[in-house]
């Protein structure tokens, strides 16, 4: 009889992880088989039709591609206009957001319908407009008319993350903290960053992610002369070498990558400190 | 100890018709606890905020101890708040939070130490510092919340409903604690509270305030007993209200003539007042005893409510003994004349006179 309801308590155990583990499973598979698949791509050539597997594993071909000039001047224009473009978008998306999660004013719907319209508008509108402003301007072909025209887009994602952690933002913790003597600068670091840093880390994330994934704007406005990762990537594409278009994916990959992990875990560290309250 | 004065406040908000504070004059002695009693809505918590700089009036001036505040920013006026909410800092331990305005003064690590550990004791929560705020209940998140507002000696402290979100037991024992240490320490204090209960056992004075108007301003005991307006007596508690004509210690009322005692104000139109629990209920008629009969009765424990119609009114009273009377019953009830006293008649429109 025990043996029989161990068996029974056992198999419904196993049923129960395997219900639990095989979505798990999957979703790892669908993020990691590709770049899986990159990195055996990136490592190998002469890799023909019926092989499973490359003939030949090499990294010369990869170490060359990553070491080049024209990568490295990519790679650092693709990381200043991320880089940029975020500080930016979060400078101008605070004070935006405070105002738009905070209060409640008439007229606060069309702004944020306003806000939200270049996510909606095709890229391609809104770049060819801004293509013709940005060469009146003399912005165009330059680094600084680039990370511009990247905050159309990026500037209403990072007021949209930002939206919903005013949302739940309670000012008086701020009231409380001047009236215990902390002036404004102090109110800031001391009381309104802790609260708000979680927060703060999704939207610069979510702006780094965007502003490093754009290609047709970067393309319209900087006009081939500002060359970042995605414009090398697309150049490779078309090109069809293998190896050289899985070496570039991957390094376009390494830096978002990068940036999750570091905010997963910053966020992590966050929450166990803020515990329960919040 | 400070010495607040507040003298013709007025403050309005946009797109709001009746202003939320209009000519509000106060003072509070120093080391005393000023209660300003009110409903909600009726601007109380408005004075708070000017007094502590959050928010800036319109017109009018407040002092501390003879000098003008109002140019001062409020991180260095000295007057802490605290609210319903306790507003831990949900990042920083207990002891953190507590140190946080010492941190802003600079105080040493020594200090610091020393004066959280004393803090707690003041409160009766020793050896919690390492906690985190999210771990602590209600009332003692609200001690946190007092230790770390004292902590600092600020000159006034400001206290904005501090109590209405806890039990009633947690609450009376902390309305204790606040009373000891605020006299210990002789801290001027206002405390803003819509409990009349509260007010009472709590302030050397009471401030009665009704949409943005101070009504009365006065000890507890004779702002309880003997409320200088209608008004002011209604936010006390009393509901019966008697008008009509005063000649020779005798007032004509519509319920009938009512003999009244005690110096006794002008002759002719006059306004009589009389505390619920004051009205007696008996079975025989006797002086000042008018016929009534039971509406609806309620037993409250301690006391017993009863609505009786008295002639075309109806009347409120409150027994501490409860009546053998079925509800319809017959019986009188009395208003004793040493308990009738005159209120200055500040309603225009009268909504229950007798």
């Amino acid at each position: 009889m025990r043996g029989a309801n161990l068996l029974v308590t056992f198999r419904a155990a196993l049923l129960r992880r395997a219900t639990r583990a095989v979505p798990g499973a999957l979703c790892i598979a669908l993020l990691v088989g590709p770049i899986v698949a990159l990195v055996v791509y990136a490592c190998s050539t002469r890799w023909f039709f019926p092989q499973l597997l490359p003939a030949e594993w090499t990294l010369t071909p990869l170490l060359r591609q990553l070491g080049s000039p024209q990568t490295r001047v990519a790679l650092r224009a693709s990381l200043l206009t991320a880089g940029v473009t975020t500080a930016l978008a979060l400078v101008l998306g605070l004070p935006a957001a405070r105002v738009l999660g905070l209060w409640r004013f008439r007229g606060r719907t069309l702004v944020l319908l306003i806000l939200f319209l270049p996510t909606v508008v095709p890229p391609l509108a809104i770049g060819m407009g801004l293509n013709i402003l940005a060469l009146r301007l003399g912005l165009a072909g330059s680094l600084l008319g680039v990370v511009l025209v990247h905050l159309v887009p990026v500037l209403p994602y990072t007021i949209f993350a930002l939206l919903g952690v005013f949302a739940r933002y309670d000012e008086g913790y701020e009231l409380q903290a001047r009236t215990l003597g902390a002036g404004p600068l102090r109110v800031w670091f001391r009381v309104a960053w802790p609260l708000l840093g979680p927060g703060l880390t999704v939207a610069a994330l979510f702006a780094f992610l965007v502003s490093w994934s754009q290609y047709l704007l970067t393309l319209l406005i900087g006009g081939g002369r500002v060359i970042t990762l995605p414009m090398l990537l697309f150049a490779a594409v078309a090109g069809g070498n293998p190896t050289s278009i899985a070496g570039l994916a991957l390094l376009f990959a390494a830096p978002p990558v990068l940036a999750i992990a570091l905010a997963a875990r910053a966020l992590a560290a966050g929450s166990a400190e803020v515990g329960q309250q919040y | 100890m400070t010495a607040i004065a507040l003298s013709h406040l007025t403050k309005s908000y946009p797109r709001q018709a009746t202003p939320a504070l209009a000519d509000v004059s106060l003072a509070a002695e120093p080391g005393t606890l000023l209660a300003l009693l009110g409903a909600s809505g009726s601007g109380k918590s408005t004075l708070l905020k000017l007094i502590a700089g959050v928010e800036a009036p319109d017109s009018g001036e407040i002092t501390f101890d003879g000098r003008s505040i109002l140019r001062v920013p409020a991180h260095r006026r000295g007057a802490v708040l605290m609210f319903q909410k306790a507003y831990l800092f949900p990042f920083l331990s207990v002891a953190e939070n507590i140190a946080f305005g010492l941190r802003v003064q600079g105080a040493s690590r020594a200090t610091i130490q020393a004066e959280v550990r004393r803090m707690l004791a003041l409160v009766e929560l020793p050896g919690i510092e390492h906690k985190r705020p999210a771990q602590l209940s209600g009332g003692e998140q609200q001690r946190v919340a007092l230790a770390r507002a004292l902590v600092t000696r600020p000159r006034v402290l400001l206290l904005d409903e501090p109590f209405s979100s806890l039990d009633p037991t947690v609450r009376q024992t902390l309305q204790e604690a606040v009373r000891r240490i605020q006299g210990e320490l002789g801290i001027t204090t206002l405390l803003v509270t819509h409990d009349r209960g509260e007010a009472l056992a709590m302030a050397d004075r009471v401030a009665l305030i009704e949409r943005g108007e101070v009504l009365a301003c006065d000890t507890p005991r004779r702002l309880f007993e003997r409320p200088p307006t209608c008004r002011a007596a209604r936010l006390m508690g009393v509901t019966t209200f008697l008008r009509g004509e005063l000649a020779g210690g005798w007032l004509q009322s519509r319920l009938g003539a009512l003999a009244v005692c005690g110096p006794s104000p002008r002759e002719g139109r006059a306004t009589y007042a009389i505390r619920p629990e004051q009205i007696r209920l008996r079975c025989l008629p006797g002086p000042n005893a008018l016929p009534a009969r039971i509406l609806a009765q309620t037993f409250r424990g301690e006391l017993s409510e009863y609505v009786l119609q008295v002639g075309d009114a109806t009347l409120r009273v409150q027994a501490f003994q409860p009546v053998a009377i079925p509800a319809g019953g017959e019986l009188f009830v009395e208003l004793p004349p040493e308990h009738l006293f005159p209120v200055c008649d500040d309603e225009a429109s009268s909504e229950r006179p007798l």
